[in-house]
């Protein structure tokens, strides 16, 4: 029951974030929105199915680009297709890019898919820099406004709710966290359930798995597949989100951050990817924010330690210490933590959160 | 359940099989027959063959010579995954869990073969995958019954004695329903009441389901006690078959299987040769399971 609490709270919390966060504090929640489904997508793939990836950066520029293409209007190779179906089929696109990959992907294990997998961002970014009458090339390409059940996620909708009116990022924002939600819930359904057995145990030994009826390289193909299309969504929402896509963002870079995302979150636990994404994506941009407020850090380019380059040390120390005293991640210390609380009800423990039934007190 | 019927007409038949690696001989035109209902033991020193013959028939190595047939069916040439939904379960000898999953978590991937739930129906939690969930929890709980693992159900199977990760292991094999069951040592390091529930559940299930058993065991009490027939097998090659009364008192098998403490006169600067030659044997055997597992 208290879980059931804490997840209503959870989503009145976010409900209402509009209304208060200004537009830079939303996009920052959106980048975080779209990179928990990225790292989850990867999570499945590389901490569920032992799958080291490298590539996930390819598939979101899949997803992202699809996007743009199947959708866009400008002069450059576009469908012209209704936006909403276009944002379908990308996250389709990505998947089936990454079944295209999979005579590959499940033959190879390790490292040695880790390197395969990487010459999927190079591949990936080399055609996203050439292949300008499709990418636009260095400079990229905008990326259309999204209009969803006749709604224009446009800077105004024409939409106000108690007097805020509800633009772009107000709209994307609900739309991210609904795929974010959707995300973790399928993602738990699909590891808690036979597949996610099959999964692990692959993870665990493929000889053992195999004997006891798992089809080893169809379980990794369906992981990879899997994998792919929660990249592409995370790759739509990220294009949605910046209005313009540039290669440069999808880079090895973006690899390794979705890498340190579930790592850090805790490898196998769908919850961890959450907590990873929010930190690795948004630790840089809440410290961006309020860096006037931190006193030891500078201005970028004015000679000190910027904070997106501090955020960058503070998580990499944050890595390599979970690394040291918990390898399994954020999740493991926070099962850790709640055997060492006294009582079970989640409820107690955040006297912050809970609703006062009578309202009486302060 | 699938290994009642299976079981009638399904004799597991191991013909003329010989497996090397990398020139060393591991099994050499090995044949034996297990017949449905009975519990069939393999046993023979360290290096003998007998995990490479469970290797062999669950298809984790390819023989270089003879077949494995399940009833009508030939398993030599099926991948291991064909092979287990053809109804052949096994416990590992090296224990092949997953650490970091629950008990019943570890049963529940021994229903694989009779479940079907994909990617799409467990993630948006369909009726069908939601059903089958339930039933397995039940049947697994039913298992973990019979093996006496009911209390550590919620336990990651990481944390567990060697015993217990034994009978987990039992466990899973069973939640196959397969209508042959390998044991690879399903006692070794148990103590003698551990030992004699093992037994006891291994009977139990025979009468109960039909279920064929092929049993590898170095206690020679518990092969002596469940086994209705007995291979015994000496650097690959098949030594002897019969009854376990038979093959106790079966000349060659005194001589190579107990050699070591009776035939001290006749085996000689012999004995010791073989004896390296053997452990060679099955470290090849090994290593090459070892990259198998990598």
């Amino acid at each position: 029951m208290s879980r059931r609490v804490l997840l209503a709270v959870a989503a009145v919390v976010l409900a209402v974030v509009p209304f208060y966060a200004d537009t830079s504090l939303l996009q920052m929640g959106l980048f975080v929105c779209a990179a928990t489904i990225g790292a989850i997508g990867l999570n499945l793939l590389s901490g569920v199915a032992g799958q080291l990836s490298l590539g996930h950066a390819f598939f979101l520029a899949v997803g992202a680009y699809g996007y743009v293409a199947l959708a866009g209007t400008d002069d450059r190779i576009g469908l012209g297709l209704p936006t909403w179906l276009a944002a379908v089929l990308a996250p389709a696109l990505a998947g089936l890019a990454g079944l295209a990959f999979s005579p590959i992907s499940s033959r190879l294990r390790g490292l040695y898919l880790g390197v395969a997998t990487l010459a999927l961002v190079y591949i990936g970014q080399h055609v996203l820099y050439s292949a300008t009458d499709l990418t636009g090339g260095y400079d990229g390409r905008p990326t259309p406004r999204l209009s969803l059940f006749g709604l224009k996620f446009g800077d105004d909708s024409g939409i106000t709710v108690f007097n805020v009116p509800l633009g772009q990022y107000e709209l994307l924002w609900y739309l991210g966290v609904v795929l974010a939600a959707l995300a973790w819930w399928f993602a738990r359904g699909v590891v808690a359930g036979r597949p996610g057995r099959g999964l692990q145990a692959v993870r665990d030994g493929e000889v053992p798995a195999a004997v006891m009826g798992v089809a080893v390289r169809r379980a990794k193909t369906s992981a990879f597949v899997l994998s792919s299309v929660y990249a592409g969504v995370a790759g739509v929402l990220y294009a949605l989100i910046v209005g313009r896509v540039v290669p440069d963002s999808f880079g090895l870079t973006m690899s390794i951050d979705y890498l340190a995302m579930a790592v850090l979150g805790g490898m196998g636990v769908v919850g961890g990817s959450v907590v990873g994404a929010a930190i690795v994506t948004g630790l840089p941009l809440l410290l961006g924010r309020y860096v006037d407020a931190l006193p030891l850090l500078a201005e970028p380019g004015s000679g000190g330690v910027d904070p997106s380059s501090f955020a960058r040390y503070l998580y990499g120390a944050l890595v390599i210490v979970l690394m040291i005293f918990e390898p399994d991640g954020l999740a493991a210390v926070a099962r850790r933590v709640r055997a060492l609380l006294p009582a079970p009800p989640a409820v107690r423990t955040h006297p912050s959160t809970t609703p006062h039934p009578r309202g009486g007190r302060p | 359940m699938t290994g009642e019927q299976a079981a009638e007409d399904a004799v597991l038949a191991v013909e003329d099989v010989a497996l090397s690696f990398a020139g060393v001989t591991a099994l050499d035109g090995v044949s034996f027959r297990v017949e449905p209902g009975t519990v069939h033991a393999v046993i023979g020193p360290n290096g003998a063959g007998k995990t490479s013959t469970f290797n062999v028939i669950c298809g984790v190595y390819a023989p270089d010579r003879g077949s494995v047939t399940l009833g009508g069916n030939r398993l030599t040439g099926l991948a291991p995954h064909r092979i287990a939904r053809l109804g052949i379960g096994r416990a590992f000898q090296n224990i092949a869990l997953s650490g970091r999953q629950t008990v019943l978590e570890n049963i529940l991937l021994g229903r694989h073969v009779l479940t079907r739930a994909g990617v799409i129906a467990s993630g948006l939690r369909l009726p069908s995958a939601r059903r089958e969930a339930r039933e397995g929890r039940a049947k697994a709980a039913e298992i973990a019954e019979l093996v006496g693992m009911s209390r550590l159900l919620d336990r990651p199977a990481g944390l567990l004695s060697y015993g217990d990760k034994k009978r987990l292991e039992l466990a899973r094999a069973l939640a196959m329903e397969p209508s042959v069951l390998l044991l690879d040592e399903p006692v070794a390091g148990m103590n003698d009441e551990e030992t004699a529930r093992t037994a006891g559940v291994i009977r139990d299930v025979r009468d109960r389901t039909g279920v064929s058993v092929l049993l590898i065991e170095h206690d020679m009490t518990l092969v002596m006690d469940v086994s209705d027939r007995v291979t015994v097998l000496d650097f690959g090659r098949l030594v002897a078959d019969g009854a376990p009364d038979e093959v106790r008192r079966h000349p060659e098998v005194l001589r190579a299987y107990l050699g070591g403490a009776l035939g001290e006169t006749d085996a000689g600067t012999d004995a010791g040769t073989e004896a390296g030659t053997g452990a060679g044997t099955e470290a090849v055997a090994n290593q090459d399971q070892h990259q198998e597992d990598k």
